[in-house]
């Protein structure tokens, strides 16, 4: 039974590349938010969860995100958010959390075959902006629901304020994802010595 | 026969597409920022700040800081009460965390601001005032009670 069990745990953690790459976009989800806190929605959780979808899959789909926001919404509702109340903080956690979630289930959904491509970082960096938009809008309602909704703004006036917000989402979308893919797909396809052919191609440029 | 790029040259064009996209999202965010309210007199504008337990009224005839930020920061002067706020770059606007010692967060408090009688979508510092107008500044709990 416990042979089951490790089993299972290592299928879905994966080989060590795998597990390797999965802890390094963690550290870049958060690390990447972090130092980009002062300018706002520049941030590194969505490319990571993006990433982790579609180039890890298994368990890091949900892991890479619950992880980054594990560590990083504490911080946000003890410093930048500190004085709301536990309602809205739980309700606020739930949509962000389901967001990136979401985002990294998508990008699963759309996963190109993993290799060192122009074409795999060009479809990442694209089904990035229709995400980040729509990661946008279940946020806001999140938002106005606990937060703007009890003091009697209307959702309108959420989302009109919200534009500004979601055009610096995606150009930190547009930045982080193509710039993270780029590398992950690089350390996936050479950072290792390849266990079959089919995971690295010796010239790139042959087509 | 379907023109076949190496994948240089992919690489080449998909970096062009991806600069001039952010390019242009940066400028479209440029653009769309809130133009700085031009200093032009305003009358009869008139301020309420409502804290928890007091409220401050300040209604002068004519000024030059016809903004709903710059009359709070005003009437802050000459009335002697203090005002705290933070500045943000991305997007611009001003930020208001304290009036008269009543912090954002205090008994689940937060300050809001109408003019009148409307939620703006701008920041303070954006949000330009024209004669006979009212800005209430509350110190509001959410009806949820939170």
């Amino acid at each position: 039974m416990r042979r089951g069990w490790r089993t299972v745990v290592e299928a879905g953690l994966g080989d060590t590349r795998t597990r390797i790459l999965g802890v390094f976009l963690i550290i870049v989800a958060v690390v990447g938010t972090l130092l980009m806190h002062s300018y706002a929605n520049i941030e590194t959780v969505f490319a990571a969860s993006l990433l982790a979808g579609s180039l890890l899959g298994r368990w890091w789909t949900i892991l890479v995100p619950l992880t980054a926001l594990a560590v990083l919404q504490p911080l946000e509702w003890s410093t930048t958010y500190v004085g709301y109340g536990l309602n809205a903080i739980t309700g606020i956690t739930f949509f962000v959390i389901s967001g990136y979630v979401f985002v990294g289930f998508l990008g699963r959904r759309i996963r190109p075959r993993v290799l060192f491509r122009v074409k795999s970082v060009a479809l990442l960096t694209t089904i990035s902006v229709p995400v980040t938009i729509a990661y946008d809008l279940w946020t806001a309602f999140g938002e106005w629901y606990f937060i703007t909704r009890p003091f009697g703004v209307g959702i309108r006036t959420v989302l009109e304020a919200q534009v500004p917000f979601t055009l610096y989402h995606l150009l930190s979308s547009l930045i982080f994802v193509p710039l993270f893919g780029t590398i992950f797909l690089f350390l996936h396809a050479y950072g290792w010595p390849a266990r079959t052919p089919s995971a690295t191609v010796a010239d790139p440029d042959r087509e | 026969m379907a023109l076949r790029l190496s994948e240089r040259l992919q690489a080449i064009v998909f970096v062009g597409i991806l600069i001039a996209a952010i390019a242009g999202l940066y400028a479209t965010t440029q653009l769309i920022q809130p133009v700085p309210v031009r200093a032009s007199a305003v009358h009869l504008v008139r301020l309420v700040v409502e804290g928890a337990g007091w409220s401050i009224e300040y209604a002068p005839l004519a000024t030059m800081n016809n903004t709903a930020f710059g009359l709070l920061l005003e009437a802050s002067a000459e009335l002697g009460f203090p005002v705290a706020y933070v500045w943000y770059q991305i997007p611009q606007g001003v930020f208001v965390t304290a009036i008269n010692g009543s912090v954002n967060g205090e008994g689940s408090r937060f300050w809001l601001y109408q003019v009148n009688g409307v939620y703006p979508s701008l920041a303070a510092d954006h949000q330009a005032l024209h004669d006979d107008d009212v800005v209430r500044w509350t110190f509001s709990a959410s009806q949820d009670g939170m």
